[in-house]
């Protein structure tokens, strides 16, 4: 099964999605979620993943605390904040433009 | 959140800000780790061994480091990163070449260390309040501007009469409370009780009994001063100095507590000072002790100042209360002044006397008070170093600009030789800032070894410095270890050094074209650092040959003033400082002691002539004394406001310092308290009082003209610069010990009988004068071992103390000359050894081609010394121009002197001969061969 890199500037959206679907999640399981709700189509360059996540703190768009795992390891848990649901709306909404914009222009005999 | 749970946060969050970077870092790892953790765990779920899952998911997951990079970009701490790989590398490229780094390391180190010492001193001198709790919150009455002992009207008053100091201390509310202290120390023989052996000389200070309270400080031992101390009643109590306690009794913990002999008055140590208090100035002769006023009436009986309401010899300082404005304090207390002198001058003391009367009336309103911020003390040794301490802030800075110039030049001949390196990295893209940055830190990491170096080397010249300044000091109330101050001095010194040097070599280097030096691989000609290397040589020449010369002028012109004549004979004269204690011997014992002790000098062998005297010469200070002249209007002053100086003297004066009489006669024998009052006056006086006139047989007077008949002019002498070497000739006039007057203003009566001891002995011996210091001990011993000797100099060397600070900035000044000196050689040897590596190749081909040893010689020595001599041809006209600026303070030579300047530039020229013809010699002895084949 092939599987595809994540389209540039999308990374930011996929990630704060992610977050308001399941609340508080640390960056394996952000990945994880990326990759099990695009079906394994959709495959997070893991090095990019956390200075995205240093980035949208410094945003302020998420937050992050340190938690404790099922294994009982220590983790770094996000959490997305008023401003961050803000920004992902934002984010959807544009993305829906772009896309319609692309969808028209190919399906346009 | 509760208390500790807040308490933890804040303590987590002051931890991050100690170490943010590495508990984030640390943080990052740890949460990376886990998701490649998850990853192989998930690999080997799908059957790979651990070993394969481990490494494909760190494949997956790419560079950690690269990463971390990023983030740390994304925070904007990429900078931090930068400086810390570029300081590793600097200090790897130190490392590999020990030679360089140690010659600009030990540079930077002296220019620093120079510059951290006087910093040094400065700081203790100027800036550092005195030892005790609360300093800030010490104000003196009166700027100290002139130390005044003495009656009358001083207009800025800074010292006070007893009554006068009660009176400001009951009408000052302002001050929680207002302490005074007699204005400099007094020189008391002391033993203790129940040993025969001589008594000692030791400073004394006598002080308020609220002054340890009102500096706040606690005893070391036992107790200090209380106010009941200085009732008129209790029992006499004084307190020791720690060092006083520590350097003479050895700490005995039996002297607290025990009796001691002061002056023959037996006393009570009640303790000891903490050995960080020196008193309240700071002074090279601090005080051994300090005793309640009121012991002064009992060590002075009948000659006291306490009793004189018009005797002002006490200084006043105070702790103002929280909210006062000293401005509005100084306009109270000048008002509360001119109420009491109101009350006492004008109702009081010369109601008789309708002319003085009127006077004060009129400069009354004149008189004021400042009061001043007194966190450092009483502010003498301040005002008196000051001038001294900007000069050789000037000449530290000086010798600094030397060092920077001499480590930019060492840096761009380094920068020459690694230019193809940087060629290299900047074609791989290393961009120019990186470049500059780069050599900037590694500038700025040599100024920073080099100034923890000049730290330990500022605590060594600092010590060396005060040694030299505080001649025959017993003890220097100054630390040379680096405060807090100095340490942020040091550095903040260091770094800007760093950058300053660092930035024309970092400039050049990062200019370079890429492509230049890799085609021309070593072997170009032109070099773009060349020319700003050589004005750093020429900068150095010329800045050396400037300290030179200035060194030369000053030492000349004090060597010129320490032969120059004073009027009076230096060779084989003795001086000393006695003691005759006025408890044991009332007026009228003093013309048997007299004779006494004349008899015993006279008996010594060696001896020619002896005599004593009120003061003795160079020694600083006077006694002046308005006078009144019989049958002329009242005298005005003189042309500077003061009043003619008096001696009183004994026979042989004269004859024992080597003035010569110019007409009449000198005093003898015959001039008795009982014989006819006589004097003996200088060719100054005489042209003062009596321009065109024959003075001999004329009268005159101390003080008003009810006296003005007292005295009669019999001789006059020739003029000598009593005082000190600065105050010129000055109007003297000499009067036998004593013959006294009587007067019915009390305060000058006292006065009066105060001049009839003699504080000094003169001695004109045969051979060296030090030699006869245990004799004239021994003599005035055998007359009474209550007399003590103070201090004893021979008038050479006390000629020469005149000299102190002179000698201090002149010696200073060579030093600094020398370091630059030192400095200008080890650079241009530096660069000479850099140019004679670089030229390795045309030297391999000019000897190739025949070219001899001596002619390679002459080639390298001919490169380097051009700008020496471009130097001395900029230093010349600057030195000049540098001795005009000081022609001011030169004795007795040009500022242009041509023997001075021409052994400057040879001086200069033969040290930069050496230095350059060290590496000439070593790139002619190549092997032409070996150097055709190196790169």
């Amino acid at each position: 099964m092939s599987r595809d890199e994540i389209p540039p500037g999308t990374l930011y959206m996929l990630i704060l999605r992610v977050l308001a679907r399941s609340g508080e999640l640390h960056g394996f399981e952000i990945a994880k979620s990326i990759e099990l709700l695009s079906q394994d189509i959709l495959q997070v360059e893991e090095g990019s993943l956390y200075p995205a996540l240093q980035r949208m703190l410094i945003k302020g768009w998420v937050t992050a605390e340190w938690g404790v795992t099922a294994e009982n390891r220590r983790a770094r848990y996000y959490r997305l904040n008023s401003a961050g649901r803000k920004q992902l709306t934002e984010e959807i909404s544009q993305f829906e433009r772009v896309m319609g914009a692309i969808t028209r222009v190919i399906q346009t005999a | 959140m509760g208390s500790s749970q807040w308490l933890s946060e804040l303590k987590r969050r002051l931890r991050n800000l100690v170490t943010p970077r590495a508990q984030f870092d640390r943080d990052l790892e740890e949460e990376m780790r886990l998701h490649r953790d998850l990853r192989a765990r998930e690999f080997r779920e799908t059957g790979a061994t651990p070993e394969e899952s481990r490494f494909a998911a760190q494949r997956k997951f790419g560079n950690a480091l690269r990463l971390r990079e990023e983030i740390h970009q994304a925070w904007g701490w990429s900078w931090i990163d930068d400086l810390g790989r570029d300081f590793k590398y600097g200090l790897r490229r130190l490392r590999n070449s020990p030679g360089f780094t140690t010659v600009a390391v030990i540079t930077l180190a002296l220019g620093i260390g120079a510059n951290t010492a006087i910093f040094t001193l400065i700081q203790q001198v100027m800036l550092s309040p005195l030892p005790v709790a609360h300093a800030n919150e010490l104000y003196s009455l009166g700027d100290d501007k002139l130390a005044w002992w003495g009656g009358g009207l001083q207009e800025d008053f800074s010292t006070y009469s007893y009554g006068l100091y009660r009176y400001l201390h009951d009408h000052t509310p302002e001050f929680s409370d207002l302490a005074s202290f007699s204005a400099g120390t007094v020189s008391l023989g002391m033993r203790r009780k129940g040993e025969q052996n001589a008594a000692t000389s030791f400073r004394g200070e006598y002080v308020s009994g609220n002054y340890f309270i009102v500096f706040g400080v606690d005893a070391r031992k036992g107790r200090l001063l209380m106010p009941a101390d200085g009732q008129p009643n209790a029992p006499p109590a004084v307190v020791m100095s720690y060092r006083a306690w520590a350097d003479r009794f050895g700490s005995d913990p039996q002297l607290v507590g025990s009796v001691l002999v002061v002056k023959g008055v037996p006393v009570t140590l009640v303790g000891i000072t903490p050995p960080e208090f020196f008193g309240d100035t700071l002074s090279p002769y601090p005080p051994d002790l300090w005793m309640p006023l009121t012991m002064e009436r009992v060590l002075n009986p009948g000659a006291s100042l306490l009793d004189h309401w018009n005797e002002h010899w006490l200084y006043a300082m105070g702790r103002l209360r929280p909210g006062a404005k000293p401005g509005q304090v100084q306009a109270h207390v000048t008002a509360e002044l001119q109420q009491w002198l109101k009350e006492n001058y004008v109702a009081d003391r010369y109601s008789s006397d309708p002319y003085v009367a009127a006077r004060y009336t009129k400069d009354i309103p004149k008189q004021h008070i400042v009061v001043m911020p007194a966190s450092g003390g009483v502010a003498t040794t301040r005002d008196n170093n000051r001038d001294a301490l900007r000069l050789l802030m000037v000449l530290s800075a000086l010798v600094l600009v030397i060092a920077c110039a001499n480590t930019a030049s060492l840096l761009l001949a380094r920068g020459t030789a690694s230019r193809l390196q940087i060629a290299v990295r900047m074609a791989l893209g290393a961009t120019r800032a990186a470049i500059l940055r780069q050599t900037m830190a590694e500038g700025v990491l040599l100024a920073v070894i080099g100034g923890a170096l000049g730290l330990w080397v500022s605590m060594a010249t600092a010590r060396l410095i005060v040694l030299l300044a505080f001649r025959d000091a017993k003890y220097v109330p100054i630390h040379t270890n680096p405060s807090l101050p100095v340490l942020g001095f040091a550095c903040v010194i260091s770094l800007l050094t760093g950058l300053f040097f660092s930035m024309e070599p970092a400039w050049i280097a990062s200019r370079v074209q890429p492509a230049d030096p890799m085609r021309g691989t070593g072997r170009s000609v032109g070099d773009p650092s060349a020319m700003p290397q050589k004005s750093m040589l020429v900068l150095q020449a010329a800045a050396s040959l400037v300290l030179l010369v200035g060194a030369g002028l000053l030492t000349r012109s004090l060597q010129r003033l320490e032969l120059r004549s004073f009027g009076l004979e230096p060779q084989g004269r003795l001086l000393a400082w006695i003691d005759v204690p006025r408890n044991l011997y009332p007026p009228a014992r003093l013309e048997t002691v007299y004779q006494q002790l004349q008899q015993r000098l006279g008996e010594v062998p060696g001896v020619m002539s002896s005599s004593f005297a009120s003061s003795n010469p160079m020694a600083g200070g006077m006694m002046n004394e308005p006078i009144s002249i019989q049958g002329k209007p009242p005298v005005p002053k003189l042309k500077d406001g003061i009043w003619p100086s008096e001696n009183r003297i004994s026979a042989h004066y004269f004859q024992t310092l080597g003035t010569p009489l110019v007409r009449g006669r000198v005093l003898d024998e015959h001039d008795t308290a009982a014989s006819e009052h006589v004097a003996v006056i200088d060719e100054a006086f005489a042209k003062s009082f009596f321009p065109g006139e024959d003075p001999i047989g004329m009268h005159f007077g101390i003080q008003t003209a009810r006296h003005s008949g007292d005295y009669r002019i019999v001789g006059i002498v020739a003029n000598a610069q009593y005082v000190d070497t600065k105050i010129g000739l000055y109007p003297t006039f000499f009067l036998p010990l004593l013959q006294s007057e009587r007067y019915e203003d009390s305060a000058e009566d006292m006065e009066q009988v105060n001049t009839a001891y003699a504080n000094t002995v003169q001695l004109d011996v045969a051979g060296r004068p030090e030699a006869f210091m245990e004799p004239l001990r021994a003599a005035l011993a055998r007359v009474d071992p209550n007399i003590t000797v103070i201090r004893m100099t021979s008038l050479q060397d006390q000629i020469a103390a005149n000299f102190d600070q002179q000698r201090l900035v002149a010696r200073l000044t060579t030093l600094y000359a020398l370091l630059a000196l030192v400095l200008a050689s080890v650079g241009l040897y530096g660069v000479a050894s850099y140019m004679a590596a670089r030229r390795v190749n045309e030297i391999g081909i000019r000897m190739a081609l025949g070219a001899d040893r001596h002619s390679v010689v002459a080639l390298m020595l001919r490169g380097a010394m051009r700008p020496v001599v471009l130097g001395l041809a900029v230093g010349i006209p600057a030195a000049l121009a540098a001795a005009r600026v000081m022609a001011s303070q030169l004795y007795g030579v040009k500022s242009y002197d041509p023997l001075i300047l021409a052994s400057a530039a040879a001086v200069l020229s033969l040290c930069a001969l050496v230095a350059a013809y060290v590496p000439a010699r070593r790139s002619a002895s190549i092997d032409p061969m070996q150097a055709l084949r190196s790169e």
